[in-house]
């Protein structure tokens, strides 16, 4: 079955806001009027940019009410060195900008069967949280909120936990040596309980080796990481249905040149996770490097499979089933 | 539509049950060449043809208020043909504006709808309702949400959680199923419902279909297409009162094979919802009797050889054996031979 | 109607301790001693620090008895209740889970009727299914759930069964863990008094 993005929704930015020196929050509302998609909190939206030279589609994670749907609000990350997107975000975009958004997915949404669920968040890691949290509060599941960032100038959102849910969140603050006990938290958890967490990688990792280490079976364990498609050498692909050469620079992903390229290819998540965008591998002169995190070890050496929105290969000529 | 009409006489009883002529032609034939094998054949569900069943989202057809009455009339035997496992409230409300956003949106003569935030007021001419409610508020409701809606949409209604990279059937409305118990199934995964089906697991069939569904998107629905035959136009063929169906299996004959042997095609949707993050599926089912089959003579010809030809497990899991051989002796007569068209057009 | 070769029948596989599991519940009843005894042994071997982490709660029947249990006191654990009735067994096992803590697994051992109502009770507290093990041994007697008037029957042994609507039903492999039940369809629906012959099948 074919795949088309075409159906974006236009949006215009109603206001930004600098909350750190590195993060801008914006809202963002329909040029047509009306509601935005009602969604699921943990959701996020793919935000395409159309820069002078390139076309950038960043996921960002809703951050606004799933009850309110007059606007979405992200929280962009000025990520430094930008392969472009936030770098965008932050400078080009203003009031009054308009954008194109698709609608959205979610990857991260919360367990309807816990017992209780426990938010794990680090920087700019909070903002899919944020959405989860209006709804965590109209329910009856016990849950906590732990977050983590440099320092409280460094905090988005600080002030708006501390006010809120003072009993269920607890803010941490590496400039104060406070961290995450994350060794303690898991330990001490009911049954039926649900982690989540969302920030940069190295926390996600540590959280979930610990909660391996302790016990914790897959399935209740949730992670969402925003880390952009990692660059490498520049390469060659040859689209074989499609019958069109593309050039990868080293800060494109793959699925990014065949977009650019002007071929349709099937994604959804972006960051490797969810599948989608597997593509069946013809040929190549050289070695695919897997950055993904869905294709299992035997189909990895295979070399017959590929996720092109975080993979790449060293080579001179890739050959794909697109 | 038909709005005047006996209740209780329709899909039972008396079997009132008929299709106009343009009912007949709009029919959507489950079979697109001279054989049938399951696949995946999940499609976009986009619009198609004006005055197709595909035309909208959610089709009302001439049978719409009867539908609606046998289901309240099933219902009222077996209330628990309608369940939603307590943490699917937030999926039922998704449901329910699916629903009303969808009739209203494509039949707009029959039903309306205004939004005033959460304030809601659903009206709904040909079944005689006006509804004010507040969207998220159960209260507001005479009945759960889920339950309000279907009552007045044909087909059957299932609600699936999504997790732990599965889905699970949590609740529905099922009363016209063809043999199959939702009631027995809540709390299955998605292989688990589909255990009593043949062949499929073999062929990867439901890998495939569950790895898809997983990643089906907000505003991208799909479809697909599923058949049996049944024996007068009953919709409640589900295993909970066999004891009254059963027996009609037996009593197919050469004289009757025309009239009470029914073709019965399921316009299967499936829609990712969007407070839930869970999927709907909406089972809607259509009937025509063997003679009006055969009526459209490329359809008599094609629907002679696929029964002829049918994998003999298939037609066993359907429950056809019995009547199949009468079934494909009577459709012999009107195939010539003559090559068909691909596609499932009438001509 | 597909009878057998269902997908949705339970499968079991022998219990082998999870040495990623922190707190150990073995549960078991009848026969189900021996699996548990070996259970026990392989993770005292593999893993000696865990046995203060684990606990035995056993059902005797009229086959399994005194003998079974002394097998377990030989290792030194964190507990070792004997009940006299699964009834017992399964509300002490809600108490228990509602205590437990993530990082917990759960063994159960005996006939496929009893495992069926344990795990009900697991699903309640959302248990994964990587933190339940089972292993089927004893009768293969089933609990049969009346498709046509919902009533549960016992302990069947036989293809098909009378249930008290009166209906003979037809056992097939379609399990629902919600209901801890197969389902039981009428078999002479079509062709009413056309039965098979009974067969002892589920011993």
């Amino acid at each position: 079955m074919s795949h088309t993005h075409a159906d974006t929704i236009a949006v215009r930015v109603l206001a930004v806001e600098r909350v750190t020196p590195q993060i801008k929050h914006f809202t963002l509302a329909p040029i047509a009027g009306g509601e935005l998609p009602a969604f699921s909190g943990g959701s996020h939206i793919i935000v395409v940019m159309r820069g002078a030279h390139r076309v950038y589609r960043n996921p960002y994670s809703l951050m606004s009410s799933p009850n309110e749907l007059d606007n979405y609000q992200i929280s962009v990350l000025r990520v430094d060195p930008s392969r472009g997107g936030s770098a965008f975000m932050h400078e080009q975009v203003r009031v009054g900008s308009e954008l194109e958004i698709a609608h959205p997915v979610n990857l991260f949404g919360l367990a309807k069967l816990a017992r209780k669920h426990l938010l794990l968040a680090g920087g700019i890691g909070i903002t899919p949280f944020m959405a989860q949290l209006h709804d965590l509060r109209l329910g009856d599941v016990p849950y906590e909120l732990h977050y983590a960032t440099r320092s409280p100038e460094h905090g988005a959102y600080c002030e708006l936990m501390s006010r809120a849910e003072p009993q269920r969140c607890r803010l941490y603050h590496d400039s104060e040596q406070r961290l995450i006990d994350i060794e303690g938290l898991l330990s001490r958890q009911a049954l039926g309980t649900h982690v989540y967490v969302c920030g940069p990688s190295g926390m996600i990792t540590r959280v979930l080796d610990r909660a391996h280490a302790l016990g914790w079976p897959d399935s209740h364990v949730h992670y969402e990481k925003f880390s952009a498609p990692p660059t490498g050498e520049a390469f060659d692909a040859w689209l074989e249905k499609s019958r069109v050469a593309v050039h990868v620079l080293p800060d494109q992903s793959l699925l990014e040149a065949i977009e650019a390229a002007g071929v349709d290819a099937p994604y959804l998540c972006r960051g490797g996770v969810c599948g989608f965008c597997r593509t069946e591998v013809i040929a190549v002169d050289g070695e695919l490097v897997h950055n993904d995190h869905f294709l299992s070890a035997e189909e990895k050496a295979s070399g017959k499979l590929i996720m092109p929105c975080v993979s790449r290969a060293r080579c001179t000529k890739l050959v794909l089933n697109l | 539509m038909n709005v005047a009409l006996k209740q209780g006489d329709i899909y039972r009883g008396a079997w009132g049950f008929r299709n106009t002529p343009d009912a007949v032609r709009r029919f959507p034939l489950p079979f697109p060449e001279d054989r049938y094998m399951y696949s995946v054949n999940i499609e976009p569900h986009i619009p198609g043809p004006k005055g197709s069943v595909i035309e909208f989202p959610i089709d009302c057809d001439e049978h719409y208020v009867e539908e609606c009455h046998e289901r309240a009339i099933v219902l009222e035997e077996d209330p628990l043909r309608y369940q939603a496992l307590p943490h699917m409230m937030s999926a039922q409300w998704d449901t329910l504006e699916l629903g009303m956003q969808s009739l209203s949106q494509s039949y707009p003569q029959h039903f309306t709808l205004t939004r005033l935030g959460r304030h809601w007021h659903w009206i709904n001419r040909p079944l005689g309702l006006d509804q004010h409610f507040t969207f998220g508020d159960p209260a507001s409701l005479p009945r759960q949400p889920l339950e309000y809606i279907t009552r007045q949409l044909q087909g059957d209604w299932v609600i699936m959680d999504q997790r732990d990279n599965d889905l699970w059937c949590e609740g529905g409305m099922v009363t016209g199923p063809a043999d199959w118990s939702m009631d027995f199934d809540l709390g299955m995964s998605f292989k688990e419902w589909h255990g009593p089906v043949p062949l499929g697991h073999e062929m990867g069939v439901f890998d495939r279909a569950l790895r898809f569904l997983l990643n089906l998107r907000l505003n991208e629905p799909v479809r697909r297409y599923n058949w049996t035959m049944t024996v007068h136009p009953r919709l409640d063929t589900s295993p909970h009162n066999y004891d009254r169906w059963g027996p009609d299996r037996g009593g197919v004959t050469m004289q009757n094979v025309a009239d009470i042997l029914h073709l019965r095609t399921e316009l299967q949707g499936l829609w990712r919802l969007p407070r839930s993050n869970g999927i709907v599926f909406m089972v809607r089912t259509y009937m025509l009797s063997l003679r009006d089959v055969a009526s459209i003579p490329k359809w008599a010809r094609r629907v002679h050889r696929v029964l002829r030809d049918l994998h003999p497990a298939l037609a066993d899991y359907k429950g056809l054996a019995r009547h199949r051989p009468i079934a494909v002796a009577y459709l012999a007569q009107f195939d010539d031979g003559t090559p068909t068209t691909p596609g499932t057009a009438p001509e | 109607m597909l009878i057998t070769g269902i997908r949705s029948k339970p499968v079991y596989a022998p219990l082998q301790p999870d040495l990623q599991g922190r707190y150990h519940l073995m549960v078991g009843h009848g026969v189900g001693a021996a699996p548990l005894s070996r259970l026990l042994g392989d993770l005292a071997q593999a893993q000696p620090a865990a046995l203060q982490r684990t606990r035995i709660w056993f059902v005797a029947d009229a086959v399994a008895s005194a003998a079974s249990t002394e097998a377990f006191q030989a290792v030194s654990i964190a507990e070792l209740r004997t009940f006299n009735a699964i009834d017992a067994l399964l509300s002490d096992l809600t108490a228990a889970m509602d205590q437990a803590l993530m990082g917990s697994r759960l063994y159960v051992a005996g006939p496929e009727s009893f495992m069926g109502l344990v795990m009900r009770i697991a699903d309640r507290f959302n248990l994964a299914k990587d933190e339940v093990r089972a292993e089927e041994c004893g009768t293969l007697a089933r609990r049969v759930h009346c498709i046509h008037c919902r009533a549960t029957i016992d302990n069947v042994r036989t293809n098909i069964v009378q249930c008290r609507c009166d209906r003979w039903l037809v056992v097939r492999d379609h399990y629902s863990r919600r209901l801890a039940a197969y389902m039981g369809v009428m078999v002479d629906a079509e062709c009413p008094g056309d039965r098979p012959e009974i067969k002892e099948v589920f011993l």
